[in-house]
């Protein structure tokens, strides 16, 4: 990394229409052992997407790539008319991304605030109109959080820190959220106001989101549209109605007793 | 920028502390104790220099004392007389031994040729992280130590630099490290020390919300150098003689065990740190003696001060690793108080891994 400004986001020509994540011919791959291959997805303005596959199907490398913590092979991750995929993690903020983490990444030591603080600093200096529009206090209040502001982050319940850090990503003023399994570990109650949380604030947001999980049930209600990754590679997309009924997702995924993909951990 | 009400607060409680020692001991204390208090005084401007870099940046720094070393000698070159240096310094280059300039020029000149040096040092600095960043700050301390001993025409090498004029007073070093107190709980509470703290903690996380952290980082590397210039200049302009053993290891550990044993991660820790290990230091002094006490003579015990320093931070990190204070500051003390009423309560209800 240098100190200077990641500055080379190149235009892909003038915006056509409205606030697209365009991922083409992404490939990846591990000292010779192919994770991506050739995947390519888009999530437009307010979409909310599904990225489903089992463990080990390359869904986290993918969002990795997508947020530029990770450089890609070949291909190229498009955000707005500015290529993201290998430059830094800060340009994709820069841009329009906001994450999340699966093995929640808090900061523990500072309060629920300020690591709300944080991101909303990085956005007051990258889109000060947008950033400016933000209330923390409302933000935290719409995840059930504004009890816990002045608590360290590292001390709260688990499923409050899993909304913290969808707090955290919204901060940015995102155009696209990544979630990475945000409803891991919660129970049915929390799972569903979860859903209920990310659609409202992808609304208020106006920003399309990219959900990634194994959890097919979680993915079929709060998503408009689904990509199907295995191996490395997309093997089906549409609607949660297409997908169910895709022979070859049947197969390598819901083929499974209990609509759950086997565990082995 | 506007300053926090609990920031104001905060340093408010910690600078009324450190002027109490200051004023007090400038009304009754004799100039033996008058310069112990002074000693301390510099002492916590280095350490408070050191928790803006090692509190926020979460990277040990050996190399603090190499930047009050080079402001000592910067104002020493400066300041000191030319009928001083005519005897002492007479093969100065660039012209310095005929060079004499009041302290008002000479002090911010020393900050600066420091604040150069910080510069073009930290640029390297920030692109290391952990063990290789900690180990090139102890590389610097000996760099500029080995400078100091050797550059024999500047310096005057192991020698003693005598002659510089004694300007500084007990009570200007008590205001500057009650600023100190202030600044150095400004920059922690920003929206940056924040952001820096952030990626000190969590570097991907960081910079997947925007953080730029070797910028931070770099901020504040140069605000530390600041303090610990004038640290430096102080240090001279009160002490009048300096030699490069003055700016080596024993300054160094000295006042990181300060910072560690009051804990690194809050200004409070470092307030509190530099006066327990002071008076623990002054009491080793006194019994390292072998003084009388009631009637009972206790024998000379050389090398119990050192020993003292030794056993503090193991102690202390065995028993305390956060430090006494931990990572919270006055302000927050009775709050988190009441917190850890509630996070008792809050950890049954998070679900197991």
């Amino acid at each position: 990394m240098r100190i200077a400004e990641p500055s080379n986001g190149e235009s892909l020509g003038p915006r056509s229409g409205g606030k697209k994540l365009i991922v083409s011919r992404v490939c990846k791959s591990f000292s010779g052992l192919e994770v991506l291959r050739d995947v390519s997805l888009r999530c437009d303005e307010g979409e909310i997407v599904g990225l489903i596959g089992p463990n080990g199907a390359g869904k986290s490398t993918l969002i990795n790539a997508i947020t530029a913590l990770m450089p890609v092979n070949s291909g190229e991750v498009v955000i707005n008319g500015l290529r993201v995929s290998n430059t830094t993690p800060q340009f994709g903020a820069m841009s329009g991304l906001g994450r999340t983490f699966q093995n929640i990444r808090l900061f523990k030591r500072l309060t629920v605030r300020q690591n709300v603080e944080v991101a909303h600093t990085s956005a007051l200096r990258d889109k000060p109109g947008e950033a400016a529009a933000i209330d923390l206090d409302d933000l935290l209040a719409q995840f059930d959080l504004s009890a816990f502001a002045d608590w360290r982050a590292g001390s709260l319940p688990y499923g409050s820190q899993r909304r913290l850090e969808i707090v955290r990503a919204l901060a940015l003023a995102p155009d696209f959220l990544l979630l990475d399994e945000p409803a891991a570990g919660m129970n049915a109650g929390e799972t569903s106001a979860l859903i209920d949380a990310v659609r409202q604030s992808s609304k208020a947001f106006g920003c399309g989101v990219l959900v990634i999980d194994h959890d097919l049930r979680f993915i079929m209600t709060l998503c408009n549209r689904i990509y199907v990754l295995d191996a490395g590679q997309i093997i089906a997309s549409g609607t949660p109605e297409e997908v169910r009924n895709d022979p070859q997702v049947i197969e390598v995924y819901i083929g499974h007793p209990k609509n759950q993909p086997t565990q082995d951990h | 920028m506007t300053v926090k009400s609990s920031v104001l607060l905060g340093s408010a409680a910690l600078g009324l502390l450190i002027a109490l020692i200051g004023f007090s001991a400038l009304l009754f204390a004799e100039p033996y104790h008058q310069r112990i208090v002074f000693i301390f005084m510099v002492n916590l401007i280095i350490v408070l220099g050191l928790q803006v870099f090692m509190g926020n940046c979460d990277i040990t720094h050996f190399g603090h004392i190499g930047f009050m070393g080079i402001a000592a000698y910067a104002v020493a070159v400066l300041a000191t007389p030319i009928a001083i240096k005519k005897t002492a310094l007479a093969t100065a280059p660039f012209g310095l031994s005929g060079i004499e300039l009041p302290l008002f020029f000479a002090v911010p000149g020393a900050i600066a040729i420091t604040l150069i040096v910080a510069f073009f040092v930290g640029l390297v600095m920030v692109r290391q992280t952990g063990v290789p960043a900690t180990i090139a700050t102890l590389a610097f301390l000996v760099v500029v130590h080995v400078v100091l001993l050797n550059w024999v025409d500047l310096t005057r090498g192991p020698r003693a630099f005598y002659g510089i004029p004694i300007k500084a007073s007990l009570s200007t070093a008590t205001a500057i490290a009650v600023v100190g107190v202030l600044i150095a709980r400004m920059f922690r509470d920003s929206r940056w020390g924040v952001q820096l703290r952030a990626s000190s903690e969590d570097a991907a996380a960081a910079a997947a919300v925007g953080v730029r952290m070797q910028r931070l980082r770099f901020a504040a590397w140069m605000l530390s150098a600041l303090f610990l210039s004038v640290a430096g200049v102080l240090f001279a302009l009160f002490v009048g003689t300096i030699s490069p053993k003055s700016f080596y290891f024993e300054l160094t550990f000295l006042t990181l065990a300060m910072l560690i044993i009051g804990g690194m991660h809050s200004v409070t820790g470092a307030v509190v740190g530099a006066i327990v290990v002071a008076l623990g230091l002054e009491v080793t002094r006194f019994v390292e003696n072998g003084p009388d006490i009631a009637g009972f003579e206790l024998p000379q015990m050389f090398g119990l001060t050192g020993f003292y320093l030794g056993a503090v931070i193991v102690f202390g990190m065995a028993f305390r690793s956060e430090g006494i204070v931990g990572p919270q500051e006055i302000e927050e003390w009775w709050g988190s108080r009441q917190q850890g009423k509630q996070s008792d309560a809050g950890s049954s209800e998070a679900p197991n891994p």
